[in-house]
């Protein structure tokens, strides 16, 4: 097990390498100029030469690559272009927000989506089935930035039950930092009104995200424990007196979520690029709009290092997935070595 | 047969299934029920939903939402009150020029203190200057030319002497730019030469009627201000000053609208589109303050890049453009239609300026003799516009529908503010024409028609049209070196007249700026320089 898990994360470095070239590649052949940001108005072409000089614009590209892939390897993800502090402590700002949504997405996706899932495949052709595969379709087909809009009009709006925007209402402030993740640090500092409150804040956010999450892990599940109900150590199981309920979840269900544990995996990455628009709609401050707002200053610095964070993190959740596979069904880490 | 009979075991096993989901359910209903948090005792504080700048230090940008820090955390020398803008004496209590216009002398207020109970001095106005022009970054543009740091000397505790390179009539105009810093906090935190940019990035260093809360600051997302007690001005104009303020911008339009509405925030900024005014006016705890502004909406065309390099063909396109379609059906009504590169409402503008009207006849007949001349009209033209703004986008669309009846190509590109700007640099790489607004940065037509159709300025996005009239150049040279108000405005008058003529870009409309206020923000003073987010006139009502 553990020569699997190493091999997994050895697997992993030369993707994280290739997206550091790639991505400062396709970052800097874009036209935009952050000298001419930087400088203002009336700064003449002089003015503008000393800035790109000054920032190491003016190399040639393959030279301004080496610099970057050096600081990157050393620890170094530079400093933001505009603000002048380091990228790594803004994004450390940001990052939390976007992982408690991302997170809060995935469990709703996993919880909702397996037992849909389930529930479809034990009603199979039942209305049930029909209905978890209606939604399943308009999951994937309804576009996020309309859905996070009607909900708002909804329940903010109407109903007048839930917030609107941001993770906590501003008169109360956030809770003392530890992790940055609003649930956990108000539970830490044992302040139940900030815990209700950031919750409340983050239903419609997360409902929104988790939907097209949702309805891939349902269809997947379905579709698994269909088959595995067909399988002879079900009918072994069921004949010699399993309760229903545990043959459900224990022999059926483990062997159908192997492939819905690697649709987790892949939504992860899913999941953080949708939460571009759903952070920007809900006013949700996490590394989503901070790359938007990169992008529209030609921030290049911020915009790497949001595009390598979300890498690594794609990268450990897609070991962790590896391993948690490993784990339900043995054999998978006997077959990869 | 088999299976269905192990499905039919499971009906049970299903409802047990059922029975956890609608526990699931039960719990986030408890959720949506759950009594919000108690309501303060307190006021609650006001909510400011305008945009933040990438950096809180005032000396490494100019933008709009810097004037926002710029005004409440720091003070200049001189600042612009009111609408009209009027520039009055702030830190300084007054001025003296020498004949030549090259000496100008500042005294300080006795009496001003930092947010740190340091007293301020001429030295610390010396510091702050010769830090933005060390740093070289957006504000220091309008000095560079003109001023040396060695050239800003402290005459005594109260007096500041600058001594300019060559006369430059708009340096007071422009002395607001600059917040004076304190020294004392900032050089501790000093790396590598950064003159203390990283912290100040984050950090304050003013002398302002707001100081800020740095514990609350992420960037873009949220700051928190607390109220200045010991502000020079003193607080005797406002009887309930705010004394806390959250500054939380609302990226998404929309969101911001609908969080102005149910009273999440007190204030949008002050570019409410204008299908919005109606709806946020009609709600009974909302309003839109229509102020007009100084910012000029205009499309450019490359007056070096065939058929701009043609008068009939820009006159074609000046001709083409539906004004009144525009401003009236699309903006309703909520915009002035302006005629020339100046704001109508600053001085330096002829008397008898006549906009260019909407007419296809007139531009067909242009575009004739442009053709006939050999500019090739039936190029496609490329217009890049700003997609984050809808307005650029909207602008362009209907203008391409127009130039198609007179046989004109146009191609919108999407692109942002950042990839035009940083193409305007030479002419070949300028697109053929993009879509933008001029600020109010400092008042004075310097800003507007001085930066954008002289020459010098080649190579600076406000330049962008690569218009080149020698004879305009002669005029606005001159403007900026006299120190007769009359004879500038004479000068400024002369140069409209003939940029206006040679048609290089598209003005379309003068801005009315529209903010979306709680009526619980009372006192809200507008001002083109701040866009009217100074805070120290503004109280609650209760």
């Amino acid at each position: 097990m553990a020569r699997y898990v190493l091999r997994r994360v050895l697997l992993t470095l030369p993707a994280l390498f290739g997206l550091i070239l790639l991505s400062f590649v396709l970052t800097r052949v874009v036209p935009a100029d952050p000298a001419a940001t930087l400088a203002g108005d009336a700064a003449t072409p002089a003015q503008l030469a000393e800035i790109r000089a000054r920032y190491g614009l003016d190399r040639p590209l393959w030279e301004q690559a080496v610099v970057h892939v050096g600081q990157v390897l050393t620890g170094n993800l530079g400093s933001s272009i505009f603000s002048g502090r380091p990228v790594v402590e803004e994004i450390a700002l940001r990052l939390p927000a976007t992982l408690e949504l991302t997170f809060a997405a995935l469990f709703l996706s996993a919880v909702l989506g397996i037992s849909l899932g389930l529930v479809a495949a034990l009603n199979h052709n039942g209305p049930l089935d029909h209905l978890v595969r209606l939604l399943s379709v308009g999951g994937l087909a309804i576009a996020s930035f309309w859905l996070a809009i009607m909900l708002q009009l909804v329940f903010s709006m109407d109903l007048d039950v839930l917030p609107l925007r941001g993770r906590i209402d501003v008169a109360l402030g956030p809770p003392p930092h530890v992790t940055g993740l609003f649930l956990l640090d108000s539970l830490i500092a044992g302040r139940l009104d900030l815990f209700v409150d950031s919750a409340r804040h983050l239903v419609l956010p997360a409902v929104t995200l988790c939907l097209p999450g949702l309805a891939t892990i349902a269809r997947f599940t379905r579709s698994g424990v269909l088959e595995a109900l067909q399988k002879d150590f079900v009918l072994y199981a069921r004949a010699a007196g399993y309760s229903p309920f545990r043959l459900a979840t224990v022999y059926v269900l483990r062997n159908a979520v192997t492939v819905t544990v690697t649709q987790i995996g892949l939504l992860f990455g899913a999941l953080i690029s949708g939460a571009v628009a759903v952070e920007a709609i809900f006013d949700w401050p996490g590394l989503g709009t901070y790359a938007v707002q990169a992008i529209l200053s030609a921030d290049y610095k911020a915009l790497l290092a949001v595009t390598l964070v979300v890498g690594v993190v794609y990268a450990v959740v897609n070991v962790v997935v590896d391993v948690v596979q490993a784990l339900i069904d043995p054999r998978v880490a006997e077959q990869a070595l | 047969m088999r299976l269905r009979r192990l499905l039919a075991r499971f009906q049970s096993s299903r409802r047990s299934a059922l029975r956890s989901t609608g526990a699931a359910a039960a719990l986030a209903a408890s959720l949506l029920v759950l009594p919000q948090a108690p309501a303060m005792a307190q006021q609650r504080p006001l909510v400011w939903g305008d945009n933040l700048p990438a950096t809180l230090d005032p000396h490494a940008i100019f933008d709009v939402p810097s004037q926002f820090i710029l005004l409440n955390v720091y003070d200049g020398l001189y600042r612009y009150q009111g609408n009209p803008p009027k520039l009055v004496p702030w830190l300084a209590e007054s001025h003296t020029t020498s004949e030549d216009g090259l000496v100008w002398e500042f005294r300080l207020r006795p009496g001003i203190t930092f947010h740190d109970g340091s007293a301020m001095t001429a030295e610390d106005v010396v510091y702050s200057f010769r830090r933005l022009l060390a740093m070289n970054r957006a504000p220091a543009a309008a000095f560079r030319p003109v001023l040396k740091p060695e050239d800003v000397t402290a005459v005594d505790e109260r007096t500041v002497r600058f001594v300019l390179s060559t006369p430059y009539a708009p340096f007071l105009a422009a002395v607001p730019l600059v917040a004076i810093v304190n020294p004392r906090v900032i050089q501790p935190h000093v790396q590598n030469d950064d003159w203390g940019n990283a912290w100040l990035a984050a950090n304050e260093a003013g002398s302002g009627a707001y100081r800020i809360d740095p514990e609350s600051y992420r960037p873009r997302n949220a700051l928190d201000l607390e109220r200045f007690a010991g502000h020079f001005m003193g607080w005797g104009h406002n009887q309930k000053p705010i004394d806390q303020v959250r500054v939380r911008p609302v990226l998404e339009t929309s969101t911001r609208v609908l969080a102005l509405l149910r009273g999440e925030i007190d204030s949008t900024d002050s570019y409410l589109p204008t299908d919005q005014v109606e709806r946020v006016d009609r709600n009974p705890r909302t309003r839109v303050a229509k102020d007009e502004s100084m910012r000029v909406f205009i499309l450019r065309m490359n007056n070096a890049k065939p058929p701009f390099d043609n008068r009939d063909a820009r006159l074609c396109f000046a001709y083409a453009f539906n004004y009144q379609g525009f401003n009236e059906v699309i903006l309703k009504g909520l915009v002035v239609r302006n005629a020339g590169p100046n704001p109508n409402n600053l001085w330096g503008n002829p008397d008898d300026l006549q906009p260019y009207p909407f007419d296809l006849a007139k531009a067909k007949e242009h575009c004739d003799r442009a053709r006939a001349a050999g500019a090739p009209i039936g190029r496609e033209i490329e217009i890049h516009v700003q997609s984050e703004l809808e307005q650029t986008v909207q602008a362009a669309q209907m203008f391409q529908a127009d130039l198609r009846r007179v046989g004109v190509k146009l191609k919108i590109v999407p692109s942002t503010w950042a990839t035009i700007t940083g193409s305007t640099g030479r002419p070949e790489s300028t697109p053929d024409m993009w879509v933008h607004w001029v600020s109010a940065y400092f008042i004075d037509p310097e800003n507007w028609i001085g930066q954008t159709y002289d020459s010098r300025f080649h190579g600076t996005w406000k330049a962008s049209a690569w218009y080149r009239n020698p004879q305009v150049d002669e005029l606005l040279a001159k403007a900026r070196i006299a120190l007769d108000q009359a004879e500038r405005e004479k000068l400024y008058a002369e140069a409209t007249r003939l940029v206006v003529a040679d048609s290089p870009d598209i003005w379309v409309y003068n801005t009315v700026n529209l903010r979306g206020l709680s009526k619980r923000v009372q006192g809200y003073s507008f001002s083109p320089v701040g866009s009217g987010g100074e805070l120290r006139t503004m109280w609650l009502q209760d």
